[in-house]
């Protein structure tokens, strides 16, 4: 697969592609194996798409995919871009779980969970199935396939994956109170394999505060 | 410091009453700074035994923020917030996560902050005047008059009226995140440029989160919410790590925020129960009627949970009640 089907696969999903470069991936999509199994490895697309979901919006979306996809040619399937789009962009969406949670394995610290003996989660040491890349961006041709990891969904009864806990943090960073939006992206983008610092705590023992 | 310059602060302060010394009149002179300043600084963020240094480079023009955040542990990383889209690069992960929001959905004016709601949640007391690393600051102490919210002391810079350095306390009086600015410099005017990460972007994988869907009718509601909180944004949204469109819901009590994500089950994926915590934001995550519920907000994780165990569907569902006359009660 190239890297110039991978951006347009890229833009399809994204919902961005131009309708007659649509019309021409649906019918790539139609005879290459390849393109339709990386369309197919975004499992959770397929969860949209068999109405897997309960919330309403998606089940009429992808009841009305679904009905597309059984009944209408691909050409006709084509011309329903928006709709398709629509959907595949909400795919895309979904399929973005795989490589956010290589990023939140980073950002959150475990805490308070409720099996207290409950092995903490460590970034890098979480290592389960690979997934599939949404989109790569120039990436060269010759190269290996950049691969992430997710951590399993829970590890185990009664804990919060960081993982989970920092792709909502995402999700909620905008609407932090601007009080404290620094620090709510400071703790995105912190690191948590440097070596801890004094906590604040201490930081007040010290200035005698 | 020179001590001679301590000296002359010193007398400063005792000299020059400040222009403003009531606590809400510094609060809103600080919001002002906040939402129509530029500036570039850098600060040090300490939290929960870690200390984080980053450089912030903020810029308002013709209305339109932008802002980023470049930490200085050597990992790379960054957020550059540019409106209505956030993307946060992750260079030692070869990853950038991009939020975008509807071009009408402002983030900050989404919760428009310091309303007077937050009055009766909070006392906002002027302390005092002192001497900073940066300059003379107003001291303005907010404590929440429960523990559904965290309380912080400000120092606001009396010339910019920026908030140089900021504490969040929990109940109890612990300090849980401790926030200082070491260098803090307005310029007029912020190039472009400024804006670009300092990293190689091609090799990042993108990730997209797909933009909120607006004006969903929420399916779900708090039935009980924390006294003075209220739904300030709900809807539709595709979240990391969500096999189904997730349903978010945002409730603020004027100063705090909380998100509400509540997803259908997904076959095959068990059901998590627990609780994090990064930094000043915590989580908490439970099922409700058989639907994933994880709750995120920057205020104690009891708050989180009052939150989560109120969820019902609409259907069928009365108005939010808020548990203020109770928690009345129990102080008396």
């Amino acid at each position: 697969m190239t890297d110039r089907i991978k951006e347009q696969l890229s833009t399809f999903l994204d919902g961005e592609l131009p309708d007659q470069e649509t019309a021409l991936l649906l019918k790539r999509l139609e005879r290459d194996d390849e393109l339709r199994g990386a369309l197919s490895r975004y499992s959770l697309i397929g969860a949209v798409l068999r109405n897997d979901g309960d919330v309403p919006a998606a089940r009429q979306v992808a009841a009305r995919v679904s009905a597309a996809i059984a009944r209408e040619p691909m050409q006709e399937l084509g011309m329903r871009l928006f709709g398709v789009a629509t959907v595949l962009r909400s795919g895309a969406g979904l399929a973005i779980a795989a490589g956010v949670a290589a990023a939140a394995v980073l950002m959150v610290q475990q805490l308070n969970v409720a099996d207290p003996a409950a092995p903490q989660a460590v970034l890098a040491q979480v290592v389960e199935s690979p997934i599939v890349p949404v989109s790569a961006v120039d990436e060269p041709e010759d190269s290996p396939p950049i691969s992430y990891v997710t951590p399993p969904a829970a590890d185990g009864p009664g804990s919060l994956p960081p993982v989970q806990f920092a792709n909502f943090l995402v999700a909620h960073y905008g609407y932090a109170s601007p009080l404290v939006r620094r620090s709510v992206g400071a703790g995105l983008i912190s690191a948590t394999d440097e070596a801890a610092t004094e906590d604040a705590t201490a930081a007040d023992t010290r200035n005698g505060q | 410091m020179n001590p001679r310059r301590v000296i002359a602060v010193a007398l400063c302060l005792a000299a020059a009453p400040a222009a403003a010394e009531t606590g809400r009149e510094w609060l809103d002179r600080m919001m002002k700074a906040l939402n129509s300043a530029t500036y570039v600084g850098e600060f040090v963020s300490e939290s929960a035994g870690r200390s984080e240094r980053l450089s912030i480079t903020h810029r308002v023009q013709d209305g339109v923020v932008s802002e980023r955040l470049v930490s200085h542990s050597g990992s790379g990383r960054e957020l550059v917030r540019e409106n209505d889209e956030v993307v946060v690069y992750l260079p030692d992960q070869k990853l950038a996560i991009i939020e975008r929001r509807p071009s009408r959905s402002d983030l900050l004016g989404a919760l428009p902050p310091f309303e007077g709601q937050m009055d009766s949640w909070y006392n906002v007391d002027y302390v005092g005047r002192e001497a900073s690393l940066l300059g003379p600051s107003a001291v303005v102490a907010v404590r929440p008059i429960d523990g559904y919210r965290f309380g912080y002391r400000l120092w606001i810079d009396e010339d910019s009226h920026m908030p140089v350095r900021s504490e969040l306390s929990d109940a109890g009086g612990k300090v849980v995140e401790r926030l200082r600015f070491t260098k803090l410099t307005f310029v007029q005017d912020i190039p472009d440029s400024a804006f670009e990460p300092a990293l190689d972007r091609s090799k990042l994988r993108w990730v997209r989160q797909a933009p909120q869907v607006e004006d969903e009718a929420p399916t779900w509601r708090a039935a009980q919410v924390p006294p003075g909180f209220r739904l300030s944004v709900s809807g539709l949204q595709v979240v990391a790590g969500s096999s189904t469109p997730v349903q978010h819901l945002v409730y603020s009590d004027g100063l705090a925020s909380v998100s509400v994500f509540i997803q259908a089950p997904a076959p095959g994926q068990p059901p998590v129960e627990g609780s994090g915590r990064s930094g000043v934001a915590s989580a908490f995550s439970t099922v409700v009627q058989g639907h994933q519920v994880t709750v995120v907000g920057e205020v104690p994780p009891r708050t989180l949970k009052v939150f989560a165990i109120g969820l019902r569907p609409v259907t069928g569902a009365a108005p939010a009640t808020s548990t203020a006359a109770t928690d009345r009660s129990r102080r008396d």
